[in-house]
């Protein structure tokens, strides 16, 4: 409750900055999350939320708690109560493909944040190119890892991947992958540790696999969210250390959150992936508003955000770029 | 005897006390087999006034369309409590099964998604699933399905009725490992691209109704409302039978002996190993056809199908119904009722557009309720108020 209050002012930035088309008039939007576990969907459904509010819509909020098929119900509770649009931030890419058709067969717009369909051909999709986000921010760690290597043996390289039913998890496995492919000669096979995007299973998985290879050069994490679970399992192993000081495991996430931000700056990791997670929420938004406004009950269009990776290169000049920066100046992890 | 004046009088005067008292009446109808209906109607008419929508074509599609599957499931867990028994594998039933049926059909697969899996090669591959288009392939893979579920109840029934071991306890363990194993076969990943007609099983309309006057060439889908679905069919039909098994059989009257006191049951003759074998065979194999139908509507197979609070729905939609968690009672149009009323709750607490943490809360006091009714109930039966 307490992230959620204090990302109001992250959302009032998102609001104040969004550039949501006015509408001719008030519309009904039904809001469908899966959840909201990690602070990139709390900023997420914050700005969505607070900019249609504020713009004067109504929005019916739903929120499926980790559950395909209560999603599916949901929605077609509020197709029965005669919204407008939906907006959807599904559980995983099979049920968004499912949840789409359901929308369009009955003649409602519908919006799919983030997470895609493993369809992309209906409805409006708004998604991160997650592959090239990752391979931006794994070649940046790929390169610091060569340039600290002692000795000229090869690298040990791990990634966390996530639940591989979301295709965000197979564009952010997918970059990491292509990154590494640049240095054959300087990595060995990598290490993966599955998490199901569960906190719970990543810490299960990372500590059997960091027990069972202690010798890690490189880390990515295919979401910023783990960065907690992380820490638990590297600190007592004496692996948690900052850059330029021996022992630095060079490490690296994706999303772009608050939590990534400050370890940026505190030197723990080195580079994360950043969604524009305020352009993604505009994009849907002005998509949907608009296929309303035209009397569009099929919208068909993919909406991607480049990204780009925040380094300990690049942090002075983009460090406001990215959204969990924004919400850090704000105080947000000082609550 | 020797007065024969006063009897006409007193037959006049007794007759007003012949009538029942609101009291009775009141104690009749919270008695009745119809009581949860009862409830489930004034319900939806206090509301009606204060949620449009709630009466609403689409609205009452959407709380039958919602009721088949959970219904299904929720008939196997009625012989369970029936008997005095507990079936907690049930949701681990729906996402193995979901996966078992989806990998013997999927037209295709993807490497990308599947190729860490253990089944990928094995079973299924970039051709699909080894039934896939194969004449009676749906057919296999349903009995397949079945098969496998069935299996799994009987193992618990095994455990329970040859080693004494308590319903809980194996269910449980029951439940851990098949979740364990779902995920395991997939990696946690889910199955699509099944063909059109097994998934017609779980959204097809048999009978749709339109109301109003057809002005324009083309009907909006929206406008049009499903009345008589496969699913509906699937759960009504399993529903008779399991009617017919519960209340007209030998074997139902056995379950009854069960749940009522299984020493007393084993001292009559009653072949009470058998008999809960067959309880947890059931409650599986509906658990199976429940996950035929959730994995259709959802067009995939899921091994996290019947995970999260699947099973507070089912349990607590039976309990609602009236059947006892002590056993001995139980009846399968209490089931149907309990079922409706837990999906109209749940329908009218979207409505009310709560949080899903309050829908859960009120879900959850709302089975308390029940279990505290059902003791009442049973308390009044007996005479003890």
């Amino acid at each position: 409750m307490r992230t959620v209050s204090t990302l109001f002012a992250g959302a009032a930035f998102a609001a104040a900055s969004l550039g949501v088309a006015a509408p001719a008039s008030a519309a009904t939007i039904c809001f469908a999350f899966q959840d909201l576990e990690t602070e990139f969907w709390v900023a997420g459904h914050t700005a969505i939320t607070r900019t249609l509010e504020e713009a004067g819509h109504t929005v019916i909020e739903r929120n499926a708690n980790e559950d395909a098929n209560r999603q599916l119900e949901q929605v077609r509770d509020c197709i029965a109560q005669g919204v407008d649009g939906i907006i959807i931030i599904p559980q995983d890419g099979e049920s968004a493909v499912t949840i789409v058709n359901e929308a369009q067969d009955n003649d409602v717009p519908i919006a799919v944040f983030n997470r895609p369909p493993s369809d992309l051909s209906k409805g409006i999709i708004v998604v991160a190119d997650n592959a090239s986000i990752a391979s931006q921010a794994v070649d940046f760690l790929a390169q610091e890892a060569i340039a600290n290597r002692e000795g000229d043996g090869k690298l040990t390289p791990m990634i966390i991947v996530g639940d591989l039913g979301d295709p965000n998890a197979v564009g952010r496995k997918d970059g990491f992958y292509a990154a590494l492919e640049n240095y054959p000669d300087d990595f060995n096979t990598p290490i993966e540790v599955a998490s199901e995007w569960d906190a719970a299973t990543a810490l299960a998985n990372l500590e059997a696999a960091v027990t069972a290879n202690p010798e890690i050069d490189l880390l990515f994490t295919s979401s910023d969210f783990l960065f907690p679970t992380i820490r638990s399992v590297f600190e007592p192993r004496g692996m948690w250390v900052p850059r330029g000081e021996a022992g630095h495991v060079v490490m690296g996430g994706l999303d772009g959150d608050a939590t990534a931000c400050q370890l940026l700056k505190e030197g723990f990791i080195d580079s994360t992936g950043v969604q524009d997670l305020y352009f993604e929420a505009e994009a849907a938004l002005n998509a949907i508003l608009a296929a309303i406004e035209a009397g569009e009950a099929q919208p068909n269009e993919v909406i991607e955000d480049p990204g780009f990776a925040l380094t300990s290169a690049n942090l002075g000049e983009r460090e406001m770029d990215m959204w969990g920066c924004v919400l850090l100046s704000e105080g947000f992890l000082d609550q | 005897m020797t007065d024969s004046g006063p009897l006409p009088a007193t037959a006049e005067r007794e007759e007003p006390a012949l009538a029942p008292t609101v009291g009775q009446r009141a104690k009749r109808i919270f008695l009745s087999d119809y009581f949860v209906l009862y409830l489930s109607l004034a319900y939806f008419l206090v509301l009606m006034p204060f949620l449009p929508t709630l009466s609403n074509p689409a609205n009452l599609a959407n709380i039958l369309s919602n009721m088949w599957p959970l219904l299904v499931v929720a008939i196997g867990q009625t012989f369970v409590l029936t008997i005095a028994g507990i079936d907690l594998s049930q949701g681990s039933v729906v996402g193995f099964t979901s996966v078992v049926g989806a990998m013997l059909l999927a037209a295709t697969a993807s490497p990308d998604v599947l190729s860490n899996a253990p089944i990928w090669g094995l079973i299924i591959d970039e051709t699909g699933g080894p039934l896939a288009g194969v004449p009676g392939g749906i057919a296999l893979a349903i009995a397949a399905m079945i098969a496998a579920g069935g299996l799994i109840g009987a193992a618990n029934g095994l455990a329970i009725a040859h080693f004494r071991m308590p319903p809980f306890m194996v269910t449980l363990v029951t439940m851990i490992v098949i979740s364990a194993f779902a995920i395991f076969l997939t990696q946690s990943e889910n199955i699509r691209n099944l063909p059109e007609a097994y998934i017609q099983l779980g959204k097809g309309d048999i009978v749709s109704v339109y109301f109003g006057e057809q002005d324009e060439s083309r009907i909006p889908r929206r406008e049009i409302y499903s009345f008589i679905t496969y699913p509906m069919i699937i759960a009504v039909t399993v529903a008779i039978i399991a009617h017919i098994a519960l209340s007209r059989t030998v074997f139902g009257r056995q379950v009854f002996a069960i749940g009522t006191n299984r020493r007393a049951a084993e001292i009559s003759g009653v072949p009470v190993k058998r008999v809960i074998v067959l309880v947890f065979t059931i409650s599986a194999v509906c658990a199976t056809i429940g996950a035929l139908l959730y994995s259709t509507r959802l067009e995939a197979g899921r091994p996290t199908l019947g995970d999260g609070n699947f099973l507070l729905d089912v349990i607590g939609a039976t309990v609602i119904g009236g059947t006892s968690l002590f056993g001995g009672k139980g009846k399968i149009i209490w089931t149907v009722f309990g079922v409706f009323f837990f999906v109209l709750l749940s329908n009218t607490l979207n409505l009310m557009n709560l949080s899903s943490f309050h829908i859960d809360m009120v879900k959850g006091a709302v089975i308390v309720a029940a279990a505290l009714l059902d003791v009442l109930r049973t308390r009044l039966i007996r005479g003890g108020i």
